[in-house]
């Protein structure tokens, strides 16, 4: 946090290449556009996979250093920043890796598309970096129109129009709602920084004659309202079945982990700064994870569409997301339990895998132009393509959490943290949805590997190795952080906390 | 108490003899198939026969290096704990996988690899023409390294893993010829009986895992490792106590229930005659010389729990003799001779339990390895005749073998006259030393056992030892001795292609597992078991296997005939005529499986002149035995041979105790649980929990779905509505 506005900001270019370099392949990706051969977007998929890799490079370059705000406050260079940053460029990675072979099917194949999905990306790792709120909406801007752009894409098909503009549509509305509470929030405390916020409402008790508070609260409510748009809570959910259904397969896979990964990120960056305001947020908080758990799970079980399904999965999956959220944020507020972000960090990184390695099998059903999405047309793919659909298996166990996948573990931690702040009766709600879930999990399963084909088999699209690849890793992923728990939290928590949480043990003696 | 090992330290060789099987476990299960195909089927089933002996062999060696080094140490100093890697890593738990080097275990380890390379040896013959020779080897490997983890593990849940994994390896082995439906019944059968014996030791390893987390002021607030033996029994006599008497005498018989299921004792042996269905090499291995002695092992290797309750004494010791002479008149009534041969098992090895139960453990070990001698010997030698008889096992069909099968012959008379208890072979040092202790620690137990007469165990012991010397011998002189060649009398068999199609069932419809088999794979079992399978029949004419199968036979017939002498030291002998020689085998096992608790230097001391009687005794019993049946069946098949009635035929049936156990537990035990599948599970839980809770929830789904309408202006209007609540809440109760 800084208070001198007047002196120029020291600027930290190091901290800043990450999302120089993924705009910059985004850039050199359109270059590429324009002058490859026409047949081929080979080269762009190339550029874009070793401009991510690179990317991904720069911010393990900054992993060791000190957690701080440079540009004047206005970005926070900190390692919670860079797992999440490093979680979006993954997003952005596999879905450059199976894109190829499905806009192929689909006949889409424009180049344009890659270049948007790098720029959408850099729109999330802006907003994951900055506990300013005006750039946390410049992020969310940037993410989201060419996430519009992307849902559109396949200009010719009425499904793929109308998610363009209901998604359009009604992220103006929540836009306008969100810019309008950060308005209010100025207004009222005169800055747009979470952490100058939470320190003036600390002292509210003496500044009550000065500041608004009301018009605070009122700002924060709005913001709130913009935040549950971006990351699909009820009763803000209802354009996601709708667009996660139009949109080409590829971009719904990406808007579903990568959009959910920022918007997450976000909101614990905000909560974090403005700690001292949690009491306020976290009733609110916690009906909206109820409902969210519930109408996802719910509604998902009478689908017939396995991307419906899945998208009401994910909303389901955002409601789980939230409690671990409530659990961390209550948790600063209590004197003797201790919970870090790993959780959310942990279960992003799961659902991203599982989602976005689901819609990647889902995208096999694209053939020729035509896709279809139903369950029925999944029968049989168990033969066709048995990779994928034993990759699916593991994605769906991970969804529903069964033991030895990302998804039980992420569950399991979000479990025990809930009870760690005394909130059992939410994590029973918790475990009331996850055992709901299981049956239209199983039902695309039971599609997938159980059903024979009726007689008129779908078609489905070769297993190309990009696609091969993106299943491969989120699937190994997902195996590997089950086992590998305890690195992986040791990881991505600060390098502050090592000392806390490492345990305490007996040194291990020489004598056996 | 445990030695630090470096990493230099020759302790550490032990990791080579677990890892071997290991290697050689892989090593058939990847490249078993592609082998026989890249090489051909003879040449590859060479390389994979030697590939499976090689690690059981090298691990011998290294064991015998290891043993040899154990030795030269000071007693007290045998004892090495080597850990790998922490295993479970608890906050107030740790299980580290470490191995224990000491003598008990080195015992163990030297059978099991010893015998074990033999047996392997004697499969690459007896296997030879199987169709799944890799398979067979895999699972042998497989269950070799379990067993060695099971002796070697120096904590409860690796000697479990052990436990279980040599459990599922017999299941395997069992059923190894799946496609006969009795076979893989057996399996079944000795899994499920086992599991019962499964469930006592896991509760006493729930119990003494809680009586030690207990119990932390006692042995130690840093001291984690409370599982591993080194911490549980140096603290055992301090901790245990605490809990009061019902403990003391729950954990040693809770894990004597499990030592009773591996171990086939009373009533939980019931599986193990049926574990014959097995190939034959496995029946030696596993179902004799190694896997069934798990149970002596645990009790011997756990002795401080069971020192510190007579009860669970007295128990052990009258399970063990119960189950001895109840097995020895079982096997009066078979006919099939593995199924002698296995309840000579049962019975024997309710002689070690009887050793165990009156604290000698170090003489129940000694039993154990003289056992593993001869009856390994028996079993291949049984094996050897099945081979010559066409795998016909029924002893009522041979007669006058010894003139086809010379080696096989010799070497079954050596195992034989061990078992019967004739010196100086194997079997007797071991068993007339069981028979010694049990007669001279009866002064001891008498005050303990609160009215129950020692006594009475050493005289069923001594008829059980008669009852073995007279069923062994019926045994022999059936299969080798007596005027005719009785398959000679057997009809000649019927046209071999029907049986043929019988046995794999009908072209075109499943098989009796619900198979469905392609016609090309019907016809290939067809010819195979054409070619394969010869009915005994009046021109049959037995031969004497291969070097492969000779062999072991041979290198098992030397241990039996010297192994008791060697490792006793001559001692019985010795000492009769004053000379106060060691036992080379108890003072060897002393550090390990010596009591902890009882008075082992006085309880056990005889006067000379008894023990001359005694000996005498137990030679006059054997001898008794011998004469007496061989006098009865020398002269050829007796007549209520053909077919057995009476007490023979009860007998035979295990006195209807197998049967009244189908009875009681699978038939009316399947109508019970069938009963309340169809009105618990079926009415209850599906109908009213399941089905019911799935059309509740999928109900509110439909409802809720009727408000995704598809229209924007909805969706906005929604949104609204939401944004209106949230900033109601935030405005009127927040700033209220």
């Amino acid at each position: 946090m800084s208070d001198t506005n007047l002196t120029p900001a020291p600027i930290d270019w190091m901290a800043l290449l990450p999302i120089i370099g993924v705009t910059a392949t985004g850039v050199i990706a359109m270059i590429i556009e324009m002058i490859r051969p026409r047949q081929t977007n080979n080269a762009i998929v190339w550029c874009c996979l070793i401009g991510l890799g690179v990317s991904a490079y720069f911010v393990l370059a900054n992993w060791s250093r000190p957690a701080e705000e440079t540009f004047g406050g206005l970005f926070m260079n900190d390692r919670f920043g860079q797992v999440t940053q490093l979680l979006l460029i993954g997003v952005a990675f596999i879905t450059v890796l199976f894109s190829e072979g499905y806009l192929r099917e689909k006949r889409v194949p424009f180049g344009e598309y890659y270049p948007l999905v790098l720029w959408s990306t850099v729109g999330g790792m802006i907003m994951v970096a900055t506990r300013d709120l005006l750039i946390l909406f410049l992020g969310l801007e940037v993410l989201s129109i060419a996430l519009y752009v992307l849902a559109g894409l396949k200009s010719g098909e009425k499904r793929s129009q109308e998610a363009a503009l209901k998604y359009f549509l009604l992220g103006a509305f929540a836009s306008g709602f969100m810019l309008y509470g950060i308005a209010l929030i100025y207004g009222a405390t005169g800055t747009t920084h979470v952490t100058g916020i939470g320190e003036l409402y600390a002292l509210r008790e003496t500044l009550v004659d000065r500041y608004p508070f009301n018009v605070l609260y009122a700002g924060i409510g709005m913001v709130t309202v913009g935040f549950a748009f971006k990351a699909a809570l009820v009763p803000f959910h209802m354009w996601t079945p709708d667009v996660y259904h139009g949109a080409p397969t590829s971009v719904t896979g990406f808007m579903a982990a990568g959009s959910k990964i920022a918007a997450f990120a976000a909101l614990i960056r905000f909560l974090d700064g403005a700690m001292d305001l949690s009491s306020v947020w976290l009733p609110v908080l916690t009906v909206l994870a109820v409902l969210t758990m519930f109408l996802g799970n719910l509604v998902a079980l009478v689908q017939r569409d396995a991307k419906r399904i899945l998208a009401y999965s994910s909303i389901a999956h955002a409601g789980y997301l939230l409690v671990a959220v409530i659990a961390y944020s209550k948790a600063q507020g209590m004197f003797d339990v201790e919970i870090g972000y790993g959780t959310v960090i942990y279960y992003l990184l799961a659902y991203g895998a599982m989602t976005l390695g689901s819609f990647a099998v889902l995208s096999l059903t694209a053939r020729g132009g035509r896709e279809g999405t139903l369950l029925e047309d999944f029968h049989g793919l168990w033969r066709r393509a048995p990779f994928p659909a034993a990759m699916m298996l593991i994605f769906m166990a991970s969804l529903a959490g069964v033991p030895l996948t990302g998804g039980f573990v992420g569950k399991l931690l979000i479990f025990k943290d809930a009870i760690a702040v005394d909130m059992l009766w939410l994590a029973l709600v918790l475990a009331v949805n996850s055992v709901i879930s299981v049956f239209y999990y199983l039902r695309i399963v039971l599609a997938i590997v159980v059903r024979e084909p009726d007689l008129h088999p779908t078609r489905f699209a070769a297993v190309n190795p990009g696609l091969f690849a993106a299943c491969g890793i989120c699937g190994f992923l997902l195996i590997w952080i089950a086992v590998a728990v305890d690195p992986f939290m040791k990881w991505i928590s600060p390098p502050e906390q090592h000392a806390i949480e490492l345990r305490e043990s007996p040194p291990e003696s020489s004598v056996e | 108490m445990a030695i630090p090992v470096d990493s230099q330290h020759w302790a550490n060789l032990i990791w080579a003899v677990l890892l071997l099987p290991l290697a050689g476990f892989l090593f058939q299960a990847a490249f078993g198939k592609k082998i026989t195909d890249l090489l051909g089927e003879s040449a590859g089933r060479a390389v994979l026969g030697f590939m499976a002996v090689l690690p059981i062999a090298a691990g011998f060696l290294l064991s015998v290096i290891i043993a040899r080094n154990l030795g030269g140490l000071e007693p007290e100093a045998r004892l090495f704990i080597t850990t790998w890697f922490n295993w479970i890593d608890l906050q107030s738990l740790q299980v580290p996988f470490e191995l224990r080097v000491d003598t008990l275990s080195m015992t163990m380890c030297l059978i099991v690899t010893g015998v074990g390379a033999l047996i392997h040896l004697y499969a690459t013959g007896y296997m030879a023409e199987d169709r799944d020779y890799p398979r067979f080897f895999t699972y042998m490997n497989l269950f070799i390294l379990f067993m060695l983890l099971l002796v070697l593990g120096n904590n409860l849940p690796l000697m479990f893993i052990g436990w279980e994994g040599v459990g599922l390896c017999s299941y395997l082995l069992i059923g190894f010829w799946y496609q006969k439906i009795e076979n893989a019944k057996a399996a079944n059968k000795a899994f499920i009986v086992n599991r019962i014996g499964d469930w006592g030791f896991m509760i006493g390893m729930f119990l003494l895992f809680a009586v030690f987390a207990a119990s932390q002021g006692v042995i130690g607030e840093g001291e984690l490792r409370y599982l591993s033996f080194d911490v549980m029994f140096a603290h055992a006599q301090e901790v245990i106590p605490q809990f009061g008497p019902v403990v003391i005498t729950a954990i040693p018989l809770l894990l004597f229930v499990g030592a009773m299921g591996k171990s086939a004792q009373f009533p939980l042996y019931l599986w193990l005659p049926d574990a014959m269905a097995g190939p034959t090499p496995v029946s030696a291995l596993i179902h004799a010389a190694t896997m069934v002695t798990a149970g002596v092992y645990m009790v011997t290797r756990c002795h401080i729990f069971f020192e510190l309750a007579p009860v669970a004494m007295l128990v052990v010791a009258c399970v063990g003799a119960f189950t001895a002479i109840f097995a020895a008149s079982v096997a009066f009534g078979q006919t099939d001779i593995k199924r002698v041969l296995a309840y000579s098992t049962v019975s024997q090895l309710g002689y070690m339990f009887l050793a165990c139960g009156v604290g000698a453990f170090s003489t129940g070990m000694f039993h154990v390895t003289t056992h593993a001698f001869f009856k390994a010997l028996l079993f291949l030698g049984s094996g050897s005749v099945i081979m010559a008889m066409s795998h016909d096992q029924d002893m009522r069909k041979y007669g006058k073998l010894s003139k086809y099968l010379p080696v096989t012959y010799f070497t079954m008379l050596v195992g034989w006259l061990a078992i019967a208890g004739i010196p100086p072979l194997a079997g007797f040092f071991s068993k007339d030393e069981i028979l010694s202790k049990v007669f001279s620690s009866g002064s001891h137990w008498a005050g303990q056992w609160g009215g129950f007469n020692p006594a009475v165990l050493y005289v069923v012991g001594l008829v059980t030892a008669v009852m073995t010397a007279a069923y062994m011998t019926r045994m022999f002189y059936l299969t080798f001795h007596g005027p005719e060649e009785r398959w000679r009398n057997l009809p000649v068999p019927a046209h071999h292609h029907a049986h043929a199609v019988a046995v794999t069932g009908e072209a075109h419809g499943p098989d009796e597992h619900g198979f469905f088999l392609a016609d090309e794979e019907v016809a290939r079992r067809a010819a195979e078991e054409e070619e394969t399978h010869h009915e005994l029949g009046p021109g049959h004419q037995p031969r004497e296997p291969g070097f492969t199968i000779r062999f072991p036979l041979l290198a098992l017939a030397a241990c039996s005939l010297l192994g008791g002498m060697i490792l006793a030291g001559l001692n019985p002998l010795a000492e009769m005529f004053g000379a106060e020689t060691p036992h080379f085998f108890e003072v060897w096992n002393e550090p390990s499986a010596g009591a902890a608790l009882l008075p082992a230097e006085t309880m056990f001391r005889t006067e000379h002149s008894t023990e001359w009687i005694l000996v005498g005794v137990s030679v006059l019993a054997a001898v008794i035995g011998i004469a007496y049946m061989r006098f009865r069946y020398a002269k050829g098949l007796p007549e209520d041979e053909r077919r057995l009635r009476g007490w023979r035929r009860a007998a035979g049936m295990q006195w209807y105790f197998d049967a009244a156990m189908y009875r009681l537990f699978v038939e009316w035990g399947g109508r019970f649980s069938n009963g309340v599948k169809r009105w618990f599970d079926e009415g209850v839980i599906d109908g009213l929990l399941v089905h019911g809770s799935a059309w509740t929830v999928g109900a509110f789904g439909k409802v809720f779905r009727k408000t995704e309408t598809g229209y924007v202006r909805t969706y906005a209007m929604t949104m609204l509505l939401g944004s209106v609540l949230i900033l109601g809440y935030f405005i009127w109760v927040v700033s209220r």
